[in-house]
């Protein structure tokens, strides 16, 4: 039996001659990308990386407890203080037992996500058994390490549910990968930790910590201007993930806080006052 | 984020039958930060002159008592109420003095003039006055709402209506802004009476 070696070739990616050649399925290969030919390389790259910069304006997390692992995310995109979406899906399911979370540049996010389903379907296929979290993992943050310094945007968050039972790992854009219980990524994630962390035990049933997960986004979507629209919590157990609440964060504020905001008189008084 | 977005801001005043409204949203934010979800940007001169202020908190806080200060002298010396067109060249003139270090503020003024006729103008940070017989706008999410006024407003509009729509355009608009937005303060003022409201909007 041959064994998938495929993780650990090196990945530069071809200078200048163009792509492989068509014998190749292109999918065992790791993916190579034509270089842009101009006479300015190191300030088109430059360029590049500025143009994804200030994308990180999210909240996404993940925690892990007695049943599983829970994730969440809210699905704003904003470009710097525009809001170009609020129903952007953040959490992408690379196959029915494995989430990841979107965080940087989306198009980064996406297409890297869904190549490593590829290859987590590939080796399903040539091992004749599912990957682990922890393989999965490092095959992404392998792949992006290879791609450093180049202006990729991805800060991502892998969860899934293995033979060792639950599992969640932090990848990013500079190669990094972190295994821990509890992860929050994004320009909302320090208010979701200070939430998360202070409703947190391991021992919560599946209610309380999608309840906690929500709480967290919605007090993110309120305190930071880059996150918000809908917050979706998604649980993933031994069977696999299931998706169990979107819900629009303007509503859940009002959820939350029915008293009605200060009424009239009072601000009245107060700028009497000043 | 330039300067002016520092703070994140929404103003906006629309003319109507012998009326006039005037919103603003609530948010003061660090940047992306969320500090205060009751900040107050719009300020009564007297009972048929208002003043919006959107940009830098300070600048707006300042600016504000400046106004109320040279307004009470000049009510002082003529016993008197300014009119809004006289009020709008003298912000116009203070912004000019600080030509060169300017305040960071961009005013919306609405008013009623003689014969109940309303009067709104705006301005950029060094004073140039700009006159509009329907609306004008200005703040971080200026550029959606000018796209939201222009399709909801109609003219000679009763203060009610004049309500249900500045109300809609400053809720659509600040739905697409990061920095402004988390609820609105709408005055409508017609002869009569005054009436201030405050909006529940999208907290995100």
């Amino acid at each position: 039996m041959k064994l998938d070696t495929s993780g650990f070739e090196t990945s530069m990616p071809t200078i200048g001659f163009g792509s492989s050649n068509d014998m190749l399925d292109g999918f065992s290969t790791v993916p190579s990308f034509d270089l842009p030919r101009t006479t300015d390389f190191d300030g088109f790259q430059k360029e590049a990386v500025q143009m994804v910069k200030p994308a990180k304006g999210t909240t996404t997390l993940a925690f892990i407890f007695k049943e599983g692992v829970m994730v969440a995310a809210d699905s704003r995109a904003s470009m710097g203080g525009y809001i170009s979406s609020q129903s952007v899906k953040k959490i992408i399911e690379i196959n029915p037992y494995m989430l990841g979370t979107m965080a940087g540049g989306a198009a980064d996010c996406q297409f890297w996500h869904r190549n490593l389903g590829i290859k987590c379907r590939l080796h399903e296929l040539a091992n004749k058994r599912r990957i682990s979290v922890s393989g999965a993992s490092k095959l992404l943050a392998n792949m992006l390490y290879s791609y450093r310094g180049m202006g990729l945007s991805v800060g991502t968050m892998i969860a899934g549910w293995d033979e060792t039972g639950p599992g969640l790992y932090y990848v990013d854009n500079e190669g990094g990968r972190l295994k821990g219980d509890r992860f929050s990524v994004g320009s909302g994630s320090p208010y979701a930790y200070g939430v998360l962390d202070s409703g947190y035990k391991f021992d919560m049933t599946v209610e309380e910590a999608s309840e906690l997960a929500r709480r967290s986004i919605y007090h993110a979507t309120f305190r930071d201007g880059a996150s918000g629209g809908v917050a979706s919590v998604y649980h993933v157990g031994p069977n696999g993930w299931k998706k169990l609440s979107g819900d629009d964060v303007g509503e859940l504020h009002y959820h939350y806080y029915p008293v009605p905001p200060a009424i009239a008189e009072q601000v009245m008084e107060e700028a009497a006052a000043e | 984020m330039s300067i002016f977005e520092y703070n994140g801001s929404a103003v906006v005043a629309m003319v109507g039958k012998n009326c006039f409204a005037i919103a603003s949203d609530r948010r003061l934010g660090v940047q992306l930060q969320t500090i205060a979800t009751d900040f107050k940007r719009i300020s009564k001169i007297h009972d048929r002159l208002f003043i919006g202020l959107s940009g830098l908190a300070t600048d707006v806080q300042t600016l504000y008592q400046r106004l109320v200060f040279r307004h009470k002298l000049y009510q002082l010396r003529e016993e008197r109420d300014m009119k809004p067109e006289t009020f709008a060249s003298l912000v116009s003139a203070i912004l000019y003095e600080k030509r060169f270090g300017p305040y960071l503020c961009q005013p919306v003024i609405a008013g009623l003039g003689e014969d109940d006729k309303p009067f709104i103008c705006t301005m950029d940070s060094i004073g140039a006055k700009e006159l509009a017989k329907d609306f004008v706008v200005s703040g971080t999410a200026s550029e959606s709402l000018y796209g939201a006024c222009e399709a909801m407003y109609k003219p000679d509009m009763e203060a009610e209506e004049l309500f249900e729509t500045i109300s809609q355009a400053l809720l659509s608009s600040v739905d697409r802004d990061c920095l402004s937005g988390w609820g609105g303060h709408v005055y409508v003022v017609t002869p009569n009476e005054i009436k201030e409201r405050i909006l529940k909007g999208r907290m995100d």
